[in-house]
């Protein structure tokens, strides 16, 4: 048996292990659709940051990002902003939806939509339209698991065959485990991708430059163009920065998981300390664009795809011992952000599609379904990843131009504007999705330097404002009850002086 | 309620600044480097760090203006 099948054999064997450690962890969890999906909202700050840490540090993070500072320098550290923008927008929203959501037994961002709009067949075409979202977000994993594998098995599997065999994995620890065994695969996931950026983000300065000091000056020396905007990438300027920031920001928690996993939380405290802390996950990305920035000198005129650069400076640099390690943490990072995804766009097909046109749908129907349909959406992922394969960060960017176009519906509307209706989120989000589209199959992104997602978002807003003006309000006692945990009348300072007051008299 | 969205949107809009702001204005050239850095990569290095410092103040200030902490269920801790 050769090297690289040791090391592929026992790195798989490791994460069949830690599979199935966490399908018998999230068995008991797992007994119905609120089980299996928000874990009946019962996870504390620990898990929930684990949790998040998973849905951000993705094949992307870990391989994607490396490659796209090695392609286009540092017009990568747009990905750094988009996260913390993000959290401080999720300070304020997410215990916002987690309130509501409590109160309606919400358990996906569909349910939000169709009770804030008053309007099933909105939440029906958000989730189907957010579902076909997803499965593109899906691919990104899959293109990511086929790269560890080929790079690292020396072509011992081909593409087809290595994303066979993590999705068939996946999809049993999903079917099997639910949200909670997706924690307990995470946070393990979590530490050994740790390991694993630090050992490279240490090794690869020691290893070719001599120290940190070195390296950063090979940099300025050598790559000069790599370490400003647009520089390297040429079109990607100021401009693209500030407005790729904003939408891919406001973007975020317009996937569908985050509000699955928003719901998760224990109580909004738990989600206002996530934002709090989540941000310093973002030094892990700082140290992959690093590496990235790195490889471009190490690799200088060798010609790299670089969604494999991450994985062939592993090859080169580190011990076999390592390299098994190292391949774990990079498989998980593929194969376990993947799960919260499919589970979401499962369950809004099952329960917001299916059960929103069929209305007498038992819940334990919906909850058979949704588990049933684990496995068909992954294989349809894993269809369009060997169909339309390496592209990873265009398949992100585009992504978030569609999943933007939420923005107002969800928050601007949802829980801001009462004003808004069901027919101006619908319009905005179609003409977002139009003006999206169309810049992006003509090649005009960027346009004029700016994001051709936050052009489709600037008109979805103009049209959603105009629509809702123009189309029937929703009653204010329906809106008033709908937003009164988010929402409350009474302040801080009130409860306190009545209080006081009530306590004046004994006195 | 106002001011617990008004410090809150202020904010968004700081952490907004810091990372596409102030790296566009102040930190966008290839040398000198910035203790021994490329400008860019410290000062996005930097940022990570000092944004929880902001949200923990975001933080301390909601708990005591945001009428959402008396709801039920609002402060579950563990």
């Amino acid at each position: 048996m050769s090297e690289a099948s040791v090391v592929l054999l026992v790195a798989l064997v490791a994460v069949a292990i830690i599979t199935v450690g966490g399908i018998l962890i999230g068995q008991k969890e797992s007994q119905n659709l609120e089980g299996w999906l928000v874990n009946n909202r019962r996870m504390g700050p620990i898990f929930v940051w684990f949790l998040l840490g998973t849905e951000i540090y993705t094949a992307f993070t870990f391989q994607g990002l490396a490659g796209y500072a090695f392609a286009k320098g540092s017009s990568a550290f747009y990905n750094v902003a988009l996260n913390d923008v993000a959290y401080a927008i999720g300070f304020f929203i997410l215990p916002a939806l987690w309130l509501i959501g409590k109160k309606f037994g919400h358990v996906t961002q569909s349910d939000f939509l169709a009770g804030r709009y008053r309007s099933r067949n909105l939440g029906v075409f958000v989730a189907l339209a957010s579902a076909i979202i997803m499965i593109a977000y899906i691919d990104l994993n899959i293109e990511g698991l086929g790269a560890i594998i080929q790079v690292i098995g020396h072509n011992v599997f081909n593409q087809t065959i290595s994303d066979l065999i993590g999705f068939l994995v996946l999809a049993l620890a999903v079917i099997l485990g639910g949200i909670r065994g997706n924690a307990w695969q995470s946070m393990i996931k979590d530490i050994l991708m740790f390991v694993a950026v630090i050992a490279i983000f240490i090794v690869v300065p020691l290893h070719y430059f001599g120290s940190f000091g070195h390296m950063y000056q090979a940099m300025l020396t050598k790559i000069p163009k790599y370490m400003v905007i647009p520089g390297a990438s040429k079109n990607q300027g100021p401009l693209w920065l500030i407005t790729t920031v904003a939408v891919t920001g406001m973007g975020q928690w317009m996937w569908p998981q985050w509000f699955g996993i928003a719901y998760t939380a224990k109580s909004p405290r738990t989600l206002k300390l996530q934002a709090v802390f989540m941000p310093l996950y973002q030094l892990v990305k700082v140290m992959m664009v690093t590496v990235g920035l790195a490889a471009v000198i190490i690799f200088a005129v060798a010609k790299v795809k670089g969604n494999d650069v991450i994985m062939l400076l592993a090859l080169k640099t580190f011990p076999e011992w390592f390299l098994i390690i190292f391949t774990i943490a990079a498989v998980f990072a593929a194969i376990v952000p993947a799960g919260p995804i499919i589970m979401t766009s499962a369950s809004l097909i099952a329960k917001n599609v299916y059960g929103g046109i069929k209305k007498d749908a038992k819940e334990k129907t919906v909850y058979r379904l949704t588990k049933w349909l684990v496995f068909p959406l992954t294989l349809l992922a894993f269809g369009l990843a060997a169909a339309a394969p390496a592209l990873i960060v265009v398949v992100l960017l585009i992504a978030y131009d569609f999943i933007a176009q939420l923005f107002p519906a969800v928050v601007l509307g949802g829980l801001f504007w009462r004003r808004a209706t069901k027919q101006g989120a619908v319009a905005g989000i179609i003409v977002g999705w139009i003006v999206s589209g169309a810049l992006l199959l003509t090649k005009h992104d960027p346009l004029f330097g700016i994001n051709a997602g936050l052009i489709a978002l600037a008109c979805n807003v103009v049209v959603f404002f105009g629509v809702s003006l123009i189309t029937p309000a929703i009653s204010r006692d329906y809106l008033d009850n709908f937003f009164s945990s988010a929402f409350p009348k009474s302040g801080r300072s009130t409860k306190t002086a009545g209080t006081l007051n009530t306590e004046s008299p004994k006195a | 309620m106002k001011r617990a969205v008004g410090y809150w949107l202020l904010t968004v809009i700081i952490v907004f600044v810091l990372y596409v702001g102030v790296s566009v204005l102040f930190f966008n050239h290839a040398g000198p480097a910035i203790l021994g850095m490329p400008p860019m990569l410290f000062w996005f290095t930097v940022v990570p760090v000092v944004t929880p410092l902001i949200l923990g103040g975001l933080y301390l200030i909601d708990r005591r203006v945001n009428p959402q902490w008396d709801e039920e269920g609002y402060d579950v801790r563990g």
